[in-house]
């Protein structure tokens, strides 16, 4: 395997320039998505990009006349607002959408189905209105025939932001669930056969009738995409059924807001590098023992059993404390300390030699140094894909035979999060 | 193929490649632990006592299953002890599954010395290769063992992994290079720290412990015995088709055998180690036996069951009959919220993600002695390939 190995670092590469590139471009980085409180959406067919090259026939929604995405739009309101969704249906065969975690929610228009009414295949239209009573994450996705319709792409995100003060900022009501960065990570899997199977019965223009038992995943997305596409930036141009990236980063000290909906069907045991998380919400409700008191249930995990239907919310931190070694390299205790350093480590060197550069093979995110922030010597002809010395932690299923993309490893449900040095802008 | 034909095939290339562990001169095993002063990862004066060495050597190996198909395998053995020289000639081919058990108490300074030993069945491979310490907090890559955003050691080469341990808790280690592969073919280990209340003396309902699982400030973790007990499972197509050279098959992945401590039952329940598999000229390999056994007169009645999954395709849900448990923590963290607030909770089954671990405390105080079944409820991993009486099951024998 040593040669797909080898590739990951001209990969990486890649991905690297063109963060950069157009890392200025975006003017902010917080979860892409529509707002609303009305929202037009249009169910239709296009063709999705696997990062093992294949390209896949899914249905998904779109926004308005917009293309078609996977997943689709991230739909992001106010607590308290009356949200409006409008369907129009362009595929060929009927299509509806459920709100799981919404109360009172009332549709118009269309015929009825069984878990909702629904737009009839074509041509039809249905409307879905409901009041954003509680804040939170959730996700949205079609009641018609699900096993299929999920499978194929008739999936997305609600967020709805609490009414507070600075609600960019804080994930529900109490002050205990305020970050500084947010993500979102939405975990998928994908049969392509079943992909396949569909494509021909639509081409031949016959009813759609598909084996959804007979289910092998072999391909594994975050927000819609295989690694290493998650860390592209959004909306890149060549792939626009895929607009979403994930690409999480913070500084020392701060707080990143993991929002983490499970859209497939399979459990994902989500493990994040470098240190535990706080599970602070389940299914957009806050883990507390009574209203008001802030989430005194919350837990402690390194890993997060991600099940099925099921969303997450959990606020990472990371500072480097108690290693007892200085992680920005100060040589000595008069130096300045960092923002958020741990002060007792202040100074402290490394109590282990590391290896000479021929002892090791190097990964394309290290810089080359030990330390946050710098750089160091590397071997020759070494791809170094790490622009400002940031710390690169692994964020992916500890299921790893989802980190593969088909047979190629590495890929599939996996991204890193970069803890970049002070000063480093985050949008 | 069989695995014993491939094996003779390719003994020529095995043979080949211990000739070439004679590395370029660079490459050299080389550890490092205060106090020691022959290389051996052993302390050779009086110092700190805080002071914890290990050395690992990666390599490949043999394991058997419970039916007594023998897999070709990844894996660490623990070479502590052996003079440098000879580290590679002893690791190679000597993979251990589960990796060798770290157990480490929280205020140790932790070095870890893995040394790449090469491949004597794949003389084709020059993988390197890493620890990750599974949840070690506020990690820096550098000792994180994730290779994308630090490094893998190569064959023949050492690196010496530093730990400040501070937190308490059952962790997992694993190799991260490659990470499908390599986890696939067993390179899984156990990691646990016991907390810095261990050696106190707390009393908890009436009864008093000196062992605990967290610094819990009121023996609600006190426990008498601790088993740690980790979940896996394995392809015996991926280590097949891995042993003939040829492409790895990641897509179709399919365990076929799921295992208690590197182990299905019965296996699971024998108290010794393996017998050798004469594949890796006899040595032991599969020495952490799952059998729980608990004299209560003598060891008193709260058992720990330290539970983790390292799976690298399946949850698995584990079960007992007859027997309470209560988790008290999960991902090396008591099950307390923020405020300080009890999450203890009674269950008769725990569900573990890979990558996941949960802290489990049976209380027998009460129970009919007997013998006990711990299993997985994933029923269809009651078995071993297909023999379908097997898998992930073992004993808790209460006296």
């Amino acid at each position: 395997m040593n040669k797909l190995l080898h590739q990951l670092p001209r990969v990486l590469g890649m991905v690297a320039s063109l963060l950069l590139l157009t890392a200025a471009n975006t003017a902010w980085a917080a979860i892409d998505g529509i707002s609303g409180p009305v929202f037009n959406l249009t169910a239709k067919a296009d063709y999705i990009s696997a990062a093992d090259g294949a390209s896949i026939y899914a249905w998904g929604y779109a926004n308005g006349n917009g293309a078609m995405q996977y997943p689709g739009p991230t739909l992001i309101v106010n607590q308290g607002d009356t949200v409006t969704i409008n369907l129009s249906n362009r595929l060929p065969v009927p299509v509806s959408i459920v709100f799981p975690g919404q109360q009172g929610v009332t549709a118009s228009g269309g015929s009825a189905g069984i878990l909702a009414r629904e737009a009839a295949a074509a041509t039809g239209t249905v409307s879905y209105t409901f009041i954003a009573s509680q804040p939170g994450t959730y996700q949205y996705h079609s009641g018609t025939q699900p096993a299929l319709q999920v499978e194929m792409g008739l999936l997305g995100t609600l967020i709805v932001r609490p009414s507070v003060a600075d609600p960019l900022h804080q994930a529900y009501g109490h002050a205990g669930t305020r970050f500084n960065h947010e993500y979102l990570f939405l975990l998928t899997e994908m049969d392509p056969a079943i992909h396949d199977q569909v494509a021909m019965q639509v081409a031949a223009g016959g009813a759609i009738n598909v084996d959804t038992s007979a289910y092998h995943p072999v391909l594994w997305f975050i927000n819609g995409r295989n690694a290493p596409d998650t860390m592209l930036d959004a909306n890149v141009p060549w792939l626009p059924t895929q607009p979403y990236n994930c690409m999480p980063r913070m500084h020392a000290g701060e707080k990143l807001l993991m929002r983490v909906v499970n859209a497939g069907r399979d459990l994902h045991p989500f493990h994040t590098h470098g240190n535990n998380f706080t599970l602070l919400a389940r299914d957009g409700r806050l883990l507390e023992s009574a209203p008001g008191v802030g989430p005194d249930l919350a837990s402690s995990d390194f890993t997060l059993r991600a099940v099925p239907g099921q969303t997450y919310d959990a606020i990472f931190e990371w500072t480097g404390k108690n290693l007892a070694w200085d992680v920005y390299g100060h040589t000595s205790a008069t130096q300045a300390l960092a923002p958020n350093e741990y002060a007792p480590d202040h100074g402290k060197p490394i109590p282990v030699i590391l290896p000479n550069l021929q002892d090791l093979t190097f990964g394309a995110n290290y810089s080359g140094s030990p330390y946050l922030g710098s750089f160091g010597a590397l071997p020759p002809g070494q791809t170094m894909v790490n622009g400002a010395g940031g710390y690169f932690h692994m964020w992916h299923s500890h299921n790893e035979r989802e980190i593969v993309n088909n047979d190629i490893f590495p890929g599939g449900m996996m991204t890193m999060l970069i803890i970049e040095p002070a000063g480093v802008p985050i949008p | 193929m069989s695995s014993v034909n491939l094996r003779k095939l390719l003994l020529p290339f095995a043979l080949a490649a211990l000739g070439a562990i004679a590395m370029p001169a660079s490459a050299a095993v080389f550890v490092q632990c205060p106090g020691d002063t022959n290389g051996d990862a052993v302390p050779d004066a009086p110092g700190d006592p805080n002071v914890v060495c290990k050395h690992l050597a990666a390599s490949d190996g043999f394991i058997t299953m419970a039916d007594g198909r023998v897999l070709y395998t990844f894996g660490y053995s623990d070479v502590t002890g052996t003079p440098p020289d000879q580290a590679v000639n002893t690791g190679l081919l000597a993979a251990n599954f589960p990796a060798p058990t770290i157990e480490l108490k929280e205020g140790n300074k932790f070095y870890l010395t893995l040394s790449a030993a090469g491949f004597a069945m794949r003389p084709d491979l020059f993988d390197p290769h890493t620890v990750h310490f599974h949840g070690f907090p506020n990690a820096a890559p550098v000792f994180d063992g994730m290779p994308e955003g630090s490094f893998g050691v190569n064959m023949g080469s050492s690196l010496t992994y530093f730990y400040n341990v501070v937190e308490p808790g059952t962790f997992l280690y694993h190799c991260h290079m490659e990470a499908t592969e390599h986890m696939q073919m067993g390179m899984l280990g156990q990691l646990f720290v016991r907390p810095a209340q261990d050696g106190t003396q707390k009393t908890y309902n009436g009864k008093n412990y000196t062992s605990f699982v967290y610094n819990d400030g009121d023996g609600s973790t006190g426990y008498n015995k601790a088993y740690a007990l980790q979940l896996s499972s394995m392809d015996h197509v991926f280590h097949e088709v891995h042993l003939g050279v040829q492409p790895l098959p990641f897509a179709n992945m399919k365990d076929t055998y799921a295992m208690i401590n590197g182990r299905g039952y019965p296996d699971s329940v024998n108290p010794n180690p393996l017998p050798a598999p004469a594949e890796n000229g006899g040595l032991v390999s599969q020495k952490v036996s799952a059998l729980v056994q608990l004299n209560r007169a003598l060891e008193g009645e709260k058992l720990l069951l330290r539970l983790t999954n390292l799976s690298v395709t399946n949850y698995y849900t584990v079960g007992t009959l007859g027997l309470p448990m209560r988790v008290v923590g999960s991902g090396a963290h008591i099950a307390r919220g923020p405020g300080g607030k009890d999450l203890y909770y009674e269950t008769a089954s725990v569900t573990l993600g890979g990558g996941e671990s949960t802290d489990v405390i049976v209380d027998t105080a009460g129970v009919p002695a007997g013998t006990y079944f711990l299993y997985t409820t994933n029923l269809n991993y009651l078995s071993n390939n297909d023999q379908d009486v097997g898998g992930i099951m073992t004993e808790i024998v209460i006296q």
